[in-house]
């Protein structure tokens, strides 16, 4: 396969649902059959690509791979910039997985405005893929926020009882994380480069911070603060006054979208009120977005003062895990339990995150990946009882189990690996959280805590399954209630399988994590100590802007559409050319100050 | 007897244009209708007053790529930055005429004189946003505000609108009567009405005796500024005449008649500021900043009659200019120490840098279109889904009117879907973009503390402006309401706004490069 088409295929990935939402536009209304089917076919054609593009990753390659770089506002340093590495692309892959059997999964329980319906679905994966593949963090942002729009509507228009609320809920809690976030973007993208050079490009920001985060380092060790700190460059001063501030403004973003503890509380009323769809997509991938924030943006950039917090946020993780595990144990309403058991389940990627061990990191990643499969296998099993009964509530189900065994047993499965039954993937990823936490320089309680939670999140769900599927049927509307039909099959089957396959062989999705992991490791632990100062060892070489484009000066009178850079004309590094360094000062030029202690 | 070339007259040209088309129109009443008291006849008058708008905003377009200088004997100037605020004026009065058209046609009152009076009023924005002394810009600003009143009162049933007509007037002669007499403090301190030289004569005077004549001049015209952008606290006048008014004309002053004022405020500010010393403009509009920010999204938040939401609204989308304004006089080396709270500036690096200045018109102009075409979409379906039955209750535009829209007229639905988000600041529309250049440029300035208030503010007005999505969208229409007839004007102009709304937000770039060469200003 020729590399110019690698360059593109991101973009294939990301724009795919979009083309076919425009075809979808044009159906009629009524044709609802034709409706779904188109949109399933999007949906496939859109998992094929990221099949494809998760095969042409390969794991000892550069970091970021696949990617796509045209200029979009170049006066203010705006990038239309792809790049996925290992958890990007194995996210991505989970995004494309989850696309038609949400399709699938809403086939005959939305059935009032379907046209619009799917045009939403489509739209959020457009969405949801362009967040994960943005090398630009304005782009990342742009999409971050353009995710919610569909999500809002989905719950809103074709949720439950409650839905508007829950709907508003969700949008005003994200929204006010994500504006806080892009002030605090703003200023590392004042700090990161002098005036024209400037740019919201990922490497960019994140190469340029690079020494000032050495010396703020460097300060914080000596105890210094900005007043007293006068060897620092002003970036750096100006990191270390505002650092963790803007370290704050991201990790609440991040935190709200998680959700960690306190900001949780948006979650079970979206979980409850939105649709089977809605729910997994949820789940399953926007959740993540949260974490993937923490992973690629908030720790990277600001890791002083990331590690200044690495206790609380630990700390919050483990509250978010045991308070989570709690509140299931408390709900009777089946699908607030599963929204309160995702609360406990990300405590755990948290937890990971916040360790900065490779163990935890990658337990994390995995974790994430994990979550997606059965949290959203949870919803959308539990969608098939609510379709055929419309009720949430324990106490009227009971012995289903003899009236739909097939459902049972796939809940069963599913079930396992949210309680981290070893052979399930639940397994690997908390196994690896628990360890590198232990690991960790996180005290020995927290990890503690957060081992024995594991045995209330088995409760919860063992005690959930058993009022449910077990025990006499005691409602007579359950009596007639029919088992999978083939649709349901077809949907269900898929995360079935993959939980089992990524408990009992994680080692292939682990070696494509890796390298991302140790990037984060080597990057959240950057100038902690005097064996972390290896400036080429943390930082991101991507492609450079086409240099014409690039380097006109800001002022001079500019070419009225320099936007469209003709297809052709990128250029894709050859795979033995060293890549561009863009905006890095030389790493050995520069002599780094010594630590004076 | 000064000798004029025609290079002097070009900045003038789209003004005149623009007059010449509304004489035309109002020539038309007298000669070209054949029964004179139907609309039948009159199809043609909205058509010629979107040529006219179209022709002058094209001679503005041309005139944007002259350099900047004093023309008319220091009377005006033409700079890029004037040229595109007459081309956002001349795309703003095209759209509200086209919207007119449907509307006046459905309450039988489509007349040339309406038309006239947009374009007049357009003309007066066209030559405020150029004018470089005191008297011209207040006889400016008169033509612009005179024609406004008399749109605002045009139709003349039930009590609404003369009581709309009389309060903005009585209010607008006051605050053109504050401006009046800041100029003439000024005068009396500079003994000049110039903005050009007035500046050193200013330094003079503010250290003297007569300082205390240089400030509360300063302050008066600030004030005088302050009622016509409706910044808080001089907002007042603001939701009861945006209500009363035709909705068309609604449109044209929240986004016309704003972004002249707005460019003459600058324009003054700018000149006079060096004989100051920037603190106090910095002071003056960081808290009119703060103030219009909070209040006007707070004010917001409880309305349920659209029409007024969207009046506050425009209140709060002045704050967000006012920022970008205050950002222009923020001190280079930052404030730390003064104990100013959160209207503090600490640039980032310790300085800010000499480049920050461009970005910031840039911004600021960006930030006018953008909410110039919004503006106009969003009133536009608010028009298109008034009933002339409705006119004298209160009901006209309460939210229930959108409930079910989705379903009913999904074309509409999605513009004005498009138009909240973008006043909202939510990707990918031009509100986003306008607010990342604004907040970028405030944050450039050191503002950190009036950024953070703008963020917040604005997360707290997407509630209100998400209530309307929630009402089209998730709601169901009440039985039996009734379906507003369809014109094919009010749709081309709602679909012109709504693809600027979308392909400004996606695609800002062919505009923020032209708008690199806007920021020339002939008067620093």
């Amino acid at each position: 396969m020729n590399a110019s088409f690698d360059s593109r295929l991101l973009n294939l990935v990301i724009f795919s649902p979009l083309v076919f939402a425009a075809v979808l536009a044009l159906l009629p209304k009524t044709e609802k059959g034709q409706l779904r089917s188109l949109t399933l076919a999007g949906m496939l054609v859109n998992f094929a690509l990221t099949v494809w593009a998760f095969l042409r990753f390969q794991s000892h390659g550069p970091e970021f791979q696949l990617e796509y770089r045209v200029n979009w506002v170049s006066e203010i340093g705006l990038s239309y910039h792809l790049g996925v590495d290992g958890l990007a692309i194995a996210l991505v892959l989970l995004t494309g997985l989850l696309g038609p059997l949400v399709v699938l999964a809403s086939w005959t329980f939305v059935d009032h405005r379907v046209k619009e319906f799917h045009l939403a679905l489509l739209l959020l994966q457009t969405a949801m893929l362009g967040a994960l593949c943005s090398l630009d963090v304005l782009l990342f942002y742009v999409f971050f926020e353009a995710m919610l729009i569909p999500m809002y509507l989905l719950i809103g228009v074709w949720g439950a009882e409650e839905r508007q609320m829950a709907a508003m809920k969700f949008f005003l809690y994200t929204l006010v994380g994500s504006l806080l976030m892009l002030v605090a973007l703003l200023a590392v993208y004042f700090i990161a480069q002098p005036t024209g050079a400037r740019s919201f490009d990922y490497a960019t920001l994140y190469n340029g911070l690079l020494q000032a985060n050495q010396q703020v380092a460097q300060c914080v060790q000596q105890g210094l603060t900005a007043d007293t700190c006068t060897t620092a460059s002003p970036a750096a001063l100006a990191l270390l006054k505002y650092g963790p501030f803007m370290f704050l403004a991201f990790a609440l973003a991040f935190a709200i979208k998680v959700p960690m503890f306190p900001f949780h509380t948006w979650l079970p009323d979206a979980h409850v009120q939105a649709p089977v769809a809605g729910s997994m997509v949820l789940a399953g991938v926007m959740l993540k977005m949260g974490t993937f924030g923490f992973w690629r943006f908030a720790v990277p950039l600001f890791p002083q003062a990331a590690r200044q917090y690495q206790l609380a946020i630990g700390v919050i993780a483990v509250i978010g895990i045991v308070y989570g595990a709690l509140m299931c144990l408390a709900q009777r309403d089946i699908k607030k339990l599963i929204a309160y058991s995702s609360v406990s389940h990300l405590g755990y990627c948290m937890l990971g995150i916040a360790a900065f061990t490779p163990e935890g990191a990658t337990g994390s990643a995995y974790q994430m990946l994990n979550h997606g499969v059965s949290t959203s296998a949870l919803f959308l099993l539990f969608g098939m009882l609510y379709e055929r009964r419309h009720v949430r509530l324990m106490s009227d189900y009971g012995g289903i189990a003899k009236v739909m065994p097939v459902f049972a047993t796939f809940f069963l499965i599913i079930t396992f690996s949210s309680v981290a039954v070893p052979g399930t993937n639940g397994f690997v990823g908390e196994f690896l959280v628990l360890l590198g936490s232990f690991k960790s320089h996180l005290p020995l309680w927290v990890s503690a805590l957060a081992a024995t939670a594991v045995v209330l999140g088995a409760a919860y769900m063992l005690w959930m399954v058993q009022r449910v599927f077990f025990g006499p049927l005691t409602h007579s509307e359950n009596k007639g209630l029919s088992d999978m039909n083939a649709r349901e099959w077809v949907t269900a089957l898929p995360l079935v399988v993959l939980v089992l396959v990524m408990g009992l062989q994680p080692q292939p999705l682990l070696d494509v994590i890796a390298p991302s992991t140790r990037h984060y490791i080597d990057r959240a632990l950057f100038a902690s100590g005097p064996e972390h100062q290896d400036l080429r060892r943390v930082q991101i070489n991507v492609r450079g802007l086409e240099p014409e484009v690039a380097a006109a000066p800001p002022g001079q009178k500019l070419n009225p559409a320099p936007l469209a850079v003709p297809m052709g004309s990128v250029r894709l590094l050859p795979a033995t050319t060293p890549p561009v360094p863009h905006g890095i000062p030389p790493p050995v030029a520069a002599p780094l100050p010594t630590l004076g202690h | 007897m000064p000798s004029f070339s025609i290079q002097d007259f070009m900045p003038i040209f789209p003004a005149a244009i623009l007059a010449v088309g509304a004489m035309a129109l109002l020539l038309s009443e007298a000669f070209l209708v054949s029964v004179p008291h139907a609309s039948a006849s009159r199809g043609y008058q909205a058509v010629i007053g979107v040529i006219t708008a179209a022709f002058a905003g094209t001679v503005a377009f041309h005139n944007a790529f002259e350099d900047p200088r004093v023309v008319l004997q220091g009377f005006a100037v033409l700079d890029p930055f004037s040229s595109f605020v007459t081309v956002v004026v001349a795309v703003t009065v095209g759209l509200a005429v086209l919207l007119s058209a449907g509307f006046l046609k459905h309450r039988n009152a489509e007349r040339g004189e309406f038309y006239a009076l947009m374009l007049f009023a357009a003309a007066g924005m066209s030559l405020l946003a150029l004018s470089a002394e005191f008297i011209t810009l207040f006889v400016n600003l008169e033509v612009l505000s005179v024609a406004t009143y008399a749109l605002t009162a045009y139709l003349r049933r039930g009590t609404r609108p003369a009581e709309a007509g009389f309060k903005y007037f009585i209010l607008g002669a006051f605050s053109g009567a504050l401006l009046l007499y800041g100029a003439a403090l000024l005068y009396g301190a500079t003994g000049t009405t110039k903005l050009a030289g007035m500046a050193e004569v200013l330094r003079a005077a503010s250290s003297g005796d007569k300082a205390w004549l240089v400030y509360c001049g300063m302050v008066l015209v600030a004030t005088g500024f302050a009622f016509k952008v409706a910044a808080v606290p001089f907002h007042m006048w603001t939701p009861d005449v945006y209500e009363g008014a035709p909705t068309p004309v609604t449109a044209l002053m929240s986004a016309g008649v704003k972004a002249a004022a707005f460019v003459a405020l600058i324009r003054v500010f700018v000149a006079l500021a060096p004989g100051l010393g920037p603190q106090v403009p910095f002071v003056l509009f960081g808290g009119l900043a703060l103030l219009t920010m909070v209040a006007g999204n707070l004010m917001a938040l409880p309305q349920r009659n659209v029409k007024r939401m969207l009046a506050y609204s425009s209140v709060a989308h002045a704050g967000y200019v006012l920022l970008g304004v205050t950002a222009l006089f923020a001190p280079a080396a930052g404030t730390e120490g003064h104990g100013m709270g959160v209207l503090s500036a600490s640039p980032l690096l310790g300085q800010v840098p000499a480049s920050a200045h461009a970005d910031i018109y840039k911004a600021i102009l960006f930030y006018l279109l953008g909410y110039a075409v919004t503006t106009i979409g969003s009133f536009g379906v608010l028009a298109a889904l008034e009933r002339r039955e409705d006119e004298t209750r209160g009901t006209t535009w309460d939210l229930d009117r959108f409930a079910g829209l989705a379903h009913s007229k999904p074309g509409w639905a999605i513009a004005m879907a498009a138009c909240m988000l973008s006043l909202g600041g939510i990707p990918p529309t031009v509100g986003f973009m306008g607010k990342l250049l604004v907040f970028r440029a405030a944050v450039d300035a050191g503002l950190l503390g009036l950024a953070i208030v703008g963020v917040l503010t604005s997360a707290a007005a997407a509630y209100y402006y998400l209530r309307v999505v929630v009402y089209m969208f998730m709601r169901n229409a009440a039985e039996g309401a009734a379906v507003p007839e369809r014109h094919w004007q009010t749709d081309v102009a709602l679909a012109v706004a709504t693809a600027g709304v979308i392909l400004l937000g996606i695609l800002p770039g062919p505009v923020t490069a032209w708008l690199t060469q806007a920021t020339m200003l002939a008067l620093r």
